[in-house]
């Protein structure tokens, strides 16, 4: 045998310890979602970019867009809700200001999923903006046609706000509302509901948390929810209208609250005067 | 290819080779931590700079010498380290003068000068070409080719001997 398939086999008969198996494997999956944090900040950024365009082009101003790039997400969640761009402008006339959230999602099959509700959600924020700037100029020439001065209309600050609110954010779902207010008047003021499914890859209806019979529960436990409030204080109830109330249907407005319950949220004058605002009513499933 | 896809071959390609990374650090080091350390930072390096690999075919020499790059760094530091804190030490363990050229021929491997005992581990121990091994170590193959036979010459083994290809 010679010297060199000896000297080999004594190279070969290095001991490989248990540990070098681990080793590797735990560095080839920090690396993987290293890489993975990586791309996904790419996609945000390259996403944010193309949204700064559209909203250049689209509202035709000279804002100063502030990014936001350290909400950025934690290594080890599958989705994040983050501030894809915030401006905001101001005239002498009107102030607007926006935050435009967006979602990142991990999982390469939720790619499309995440996409769609970006588009969504963009498309939902340029269009309030852009009504809402309309309906502020309608208002400026209406007032200084009825003899306002410039002056006058300047001290009104009217202001156009689009924001949004994260609700829930987990490992399975993901619920968020997008809302869209003026200053002058709550009759435009619009809210969006997103509300996922990161396991399905799908939009949450009502339906699919409880049941075929959802309108019939949400109703129950509403009415449930108000007789209750009456049996504490009898004069409080007087200030619903639950007799008028003609229930949900699949396009009302909910979330997923911190318990995985959906909240169901009723619209302005829908169950009570509109002092009251928005109502939400948690609804646990029945039993 | 796609980048995902090489970076998926990369992944496998070191998973189920890691024994010989492993056993290529420790001929170096002789200490089973750096060792690992080494094969772990190979790794890490290769995956966070996977885009400088060009193709699947550069793979294999790609890797070998991130491999051969970190158990080198290692090796000096350590030498380093010892030679400050205990020079007689250092007589011991890395001249290691009780060998002479009767002792086998792997403990002398690992004595030869630096350039030649990367190129005859790649090539015997490895059995990686000399075009691979031109590859690993960015020369060019008539430069290998002679450091190859002046290593062998040093270990006192005729061109003939060992030379198969």
């Amino acid at each position: 045998m010679n010297r060199m398939t000896e000297a080999k086999q004594e190279y070969l008969s290095i001991p490989i310890p248990q540990e070098l198996s681990e080793r590797v494997k735990l560095e080839v999956e920090r690396a993987e979602k290293k890489r993975r944090f990586s791309l996904m900040k790419k996609r945000i950024v390259s996403a944010a970019a193309v949204v700064a365009v559209l909203f250049v082009t689209g509202l035709n101003t000279s804002e100063v867009f502030a990014e936001e790039m350290s909400d950025i997400p934690v290594i080890g969640t599958l989705a994040k809700i983050f501030t894809f761009r915030s401006y905001e402008t101001e005239t002498e006339d009107l102030k607007i200001s926006v935050e435009i959230p967006g979602i990142a999602v991990i999982a390469e099959d939720l790619q499309d999923l995440e996409e769609e509700v970006n588009e969504d959600i963009y498309a939902f924020c340029a269009q309030y903006a852009r009504e809402a700037q309309g309906r502020a100029e309608e208002y400026r020439q209406a007032f200084l046609a009825t003899g306002g001065t410039k002056e006058e209309w300047a001290a009104h600050e009217i202001s156009i706000r689009v924001w949004y609110e994260v609700r829930t954010q987990s490992d399975r779902y993901l619920s968020l509302v997008v809302k869209g207010a003026e200053s002058w008047t709550s009759a435009y003021s619009e809210d969006r509901y997103y509300n996922l499914d990161l396991e399905t890859g799908k939009w949450i209806t009502l339906r699919d948390i409880l049941g075929d019979d959802y309108a019939g529960i949400v109703r129950r436990s509403i009415l449930a929810q108000i007789d209750q409030i009456g049996q504490k204080r009898a004069e409080d109830v007087a200030d619903y209208w639950p007799d008028q109330w003609q229930g949900i249907d699949e396009d009302v407005n909910f979330y997923i609250n911190q318990a995985y319950n959906p909240v169901v949220v009723l619209e302005k004058y829908e169950i009570a005067p509109g002092a009251a605002g928005q109502l939400e009513f948690e609804i646990r499933k029945e039993d | 290819m796609l980048k995902q896809e090489l970076y998926r071959k990369l992944v496998a390609y070191i998973v189920e080779n890691q024994e010989k990374f492993y056993r290529l650090a420790f001929s170096y080091l002789k200490n089973q931590e750096d060792a690992l350390d080494v094969v772990q930072n190979a790794i890490c390096k290769a995956l966070e700079h996977y885009g400088e690999l060009k193709s699947e075919a550069a793979l294999r020499t790609w890797f070998y010498r991130i491999v051969l790059n970190e158990s080198i760094i290692l090796y000096h530091k350590r030498k380093r380290e010892i030679l400050t804190q205990d020079d007689e030490w250092v007589e011991q363990s890395y001249e290691e003068k009780g060998f002479d050229i009767h002792d086998d021929l792997y403990a002398r491997i690992n004595r030869l000068e630096e350039g030649a005992q990367k190129i005859i581990k790649l090539r015997f121990f490895e059995e990686l070409t000399l075009e691979e091994i031109a590859q690993v170590l960015d020369l060019n193959i008539n430069t290998v080719k002679a450091k190859l036979y002046r290593g062998l010459k040093a270990l006192k083994i005729a061109e003939g001997e060992e030379e198969e290809t």
